[in-house]
């Protein structure tokens, strides 16, 4: 409130300022569509600099090396936030301005908005499919359009259950594996310590609960020549929504936001024990719950069907080239290179970048290691496993940042007003498909 | 050459840096807001990835603004938020004015700097300060209570806004306190001393002669204040992540922020943010009118 001195100063200035802040971002091209800018090629034994944004930690060791190896094509690395979605929108407004950087880290689920703003660079004319086989394919596929590939992929999160094995033991849980197996679970943890829960469920995690349904077999998106379908109000949603409804009605869960302070201090003392979260958690956890340091393990995520396992993903990034940045052919080189070169990859690795997209990484790598904080376990066998059971179909949409928000909002809702999940899906479902409508697109 | 053109001349060179910098910070700016409002993207091609191009809309932003619930919500809770923390915030400014500048005060200098601190601290600090006093968990308010078997939560659905009511408050009543001891310094002395030989008492003190003083910069604190409740942002923001209680659209603010920059939709952003800022037009310049014809009796 009160914006400060500003708004102070005059009474015009006062009442105008919110109106005068969005002005000067909002400066948008009336084209963002048509051709292609011609875009600069290197000469032969030209010395060039490519501008890359990322927030991976440790990704700047990986440059390092690109740049001591390749001193003709350097590349100057620009940290930007990841924090509520700020690094997309300094990237619109690059695109909008016409100085986008050269290469970007983008996530799988936010491709189809920059396609919609014609953001990104078709890879396919430069040659990128004789590189498709050093790819897990589920990943590869993330950011082929038609015959088009606009991205390299660099991780993604496949899903497990990390859970503490001292509790566990003590309290005499055996480790879930199906999902009717976790609820049992819970309701142990509730008896044996009325201060502890098995874990959260976070309203607002739109991310976290739409690869709970990606695991259940929803398709929540998909196109159809040129219209696209919204399709999140379906039997496998409403299995997963009511399944978690089921366990907060009866006080199984806590409701509290996950990664945040109070969960944070939860997990340190033991009142929040398990997480069903992806690949890249270990390193929230290890970062953030020192003192509980060889206690945790890395299991399956439970399942719904114990003769028929699929495994979840949540979150997941790529390698791709902004419309209007330079020097393609090199850009590109490094895109690959990053992401498939073993050197590469285990500096990432090092600083918690998610799973490898690159086939067979894996093995040897720094992820093939026991871990102390896990007690010795060599957990990411685990998530090895999980990779390989990930339904490969999954599409987004150019909207999904909105309907994250549905979710979370909904999901609210219905918790404080004591309101039914199945209600919340369907006002998601509703929603959803206003927003792609009132963003011009054709909705079936 | 006359002397009343060289005259205007030189008016008009003390006047230009301020009318560039008005002009270009503030005219243009919301000239350009404006402008955008008028417009919305179409797309074209299969999917919509054949391309965009911006055409001309009308006022049809204004109207998907005033039909969003989820904005119109927000405006209604900013005002809610406004009715109470307003009235709260001025009176307790006055209070404490009135306390430091009244002549049995002690310690004046230590309490009105103690007061005026909280407004040295940037608003996203502040609200960092007050969240970890919020979340349970962390905040020993929290556990105190809950150790004295009462159970509080100051960030449920019910709660949160007077939570952020309170980090308000905290943080500009210092403020305000100081607008309001200036105005009062500037009461001449002779008047006090009228109202001594006069067997006025201290009470009598302030009921007819400081507050009647002090109305134009109650006024003015009060309008302030009025425009800062609208324009609520960074407290919600930086609360967000600590409860589902606050979305992104808890005020017409926060909503428009995440229009334009989560959403990508910068034109209906940009009528939201006109919008607001009629809103608060509409509220200051209401509120002087009402003031200014008691003035007149």
């Amino acid at each position: 409130m009160n914006a400060g001195a500003v708004s102070r100063r005059t009474l015009l200035a006062g009442s105008a300022a919110a109106a005068a802040g969005l002005g000067v971002a909002g400066c948008s091209s009336s084209d963002s569509g048509g051709s292609a800018p011609k875009a600069k090629e290197r000469k032969p034994g030209q010395k060039i600099t490519l501008t890359f944004w990322a927030w991976v930690p440790g990704i700047d060791k990986a440059v390092d090396l690109w740049n001591s190896q390749n001193p003709d094509v350097q590349v100057k690395l620009e940290k930007v936030s990841p924090s509520g979605g700020a690094q997309y929108a300094k990237m619109h407004a690059a695109l909008k301005a016409g100085n986008p950087p050269d290469v970007a880290q983008v996530e799988f689920q936010v491709i189809p908005d920059f396609l919609l703003d014609n953001g990104l660079v078709d890879l396919a004319k430069y040659g990128i499919a004789k590189d498709k086989d050093k790819f897990v394919d589920w990943q590869w596929q993330q950011g082929v359009f038609g015959s088009s590939v606009y991205a390299v992929p660099q991780a993604s999160g496949p899903m497990g259950l990390f859970y503490r094995k001292d509790l566990f033991d003590k309290w005499g849980i055996a480790v879930p594996t199906t999902w009717d197996e976790y609820a049992a679970a819970a309701k142990k943890v509730r008896k044996a310590d009325p201060k502890a829960y098995i874990s959260t469920f976070p309203p607002a995690n739109g991310g976290w609960f739409t690869g709970l349904a990606w695991q259940a077999g929803a398709k929540w998106f998909d196109t159809h020549g040129d219209t696209w379908t919204i399709d999140i109000d379906n039997a496998e949603t409403r299995k997963v929504a009511e399944y978690w409804e089921g366990l907060i009605k009866q006080g199984l869960v806590s409701t509290e936001p996950d990664q945040q302070d109070s969960w944070f201090a939860d997990v340190q003392h033991g009142r929040i024990v398990a997480w069903p979260s992806a690949q890249w958690g270990d390193a929230i956890l290890s970062g953030n719950a020192e003192p509980t340091k060889g206690k945790w393990r890395a299991a399956p995520i439970p399942v719904w069907d114990k003769a028929k396992p699929i495994s979840a993903n949540w979150g997941g990034s790529t390698t791709a080239l902004l419309r209007g940045g330079n020097y393609i052919t090199d850009a590109l080189k490094f895109a690959v290179w990053l992401n498939t070169d073993p050197k590469s990859i285990d500096l990432l690795i090092a600083g918690g970048y998610g799973w490898p997209a690159a086939k067979g990484a894996f093995a040897g790598s720094a992820l093939d290691k026991p871990s102390p904080f896990f007690g010795g376990q060599k957990y990411n066998t685990v998530f090895a496993a999980s990779d390989k059971l990930i339904d490969k179909s999954w599409k987004w949409i150019p909207t999904i940042q909105a309907t994250y928000k549905h979710l979370g909002d909904e999901f609210t809702k219905a918790i404080n007003d004591k309101t039914s999940f199945a209600t919340a899906i369907a006002n998601v479902q509703k929603a959803t498909v206003a927003d792609m409508k009132a963003k011009g697109l054709k909705v079936a | 050459m006359s002397r009343s053109s060289r005259s205007s001349r030189a008016a008009i060179g003390f006047l230009a840096p301020f009318g560039v910098l008005f002009a270009l910070f503030f005219v243009a700016p919301i000239g350009y807001a404006v402008y955008q409002s008028l417009f919305t993207v179409e797309r074209s091609g299969p999917l919509g990835l054949g391309g965009a191009h911006t055409v001309f809309a009308g006022l049809s932003n204004y109207s998907r603004a005033l039909a969003d619930a989820q904005f119109t919500a927000s405006l209604g809770r900013v005002l809610l938020f406004g009715v109470v923390q307003v009235p709260v915030m001025i009176i307790g400014a006055t209070l404490l004015a009135l306390l430091l500048e009244s002549a049995s005060a002690r310690g004046i200098r230590f309490f009105r700097t103690a007061f005026f601190l909280p407004y040295g601290v940037p608003g996203v600090v502040a609200s960092i300060l007050w969240g970890f006093l919020y979340v349970p968990g962390i905040s020993p308010i929290v556990s105190l209570a809950h150790g004295a078997g009462w159970q509080v939560d100051f960030l449920s659905s019910g709660t949160v806004l007077w939570s952020i009511a309170n980090i308000a408050t905290w943080q500009f009543t210092g403020y305000n306190m100081l607008v309001l001891i200036a105005q009062l310094k500037s009461v001449p002395g002779d008047l006090y001393e009228a109202a001594t030989i006069d067997g006025a008492n201290a009470w009598q003190v302030v009921w007819h002669i400081k507050l009647p003083m002090l109305r134009p910069a109650l006024v003015l604190t009060t309008v302030f204040t009025i425009i800062g409740t609208l324009q609520l942002f960074s407290e919600p923001l930086v609360l967000k992540p600590l409860t589902g209680n606050i979305n992104g659209s808890y005020t017409p603010n926060l909503n428009a922020y995440t229009e334009a920059f989560q959403n990508n939709n910068y034109n209906l952003a940009a009528a939201e943010a006109v919008l607001l800022a009629l809103v608060a037009c509409v509220l200051s310049f209401g509120f002087l009118k009402i003031v200014g014809r008691r003035e007149k009796p």
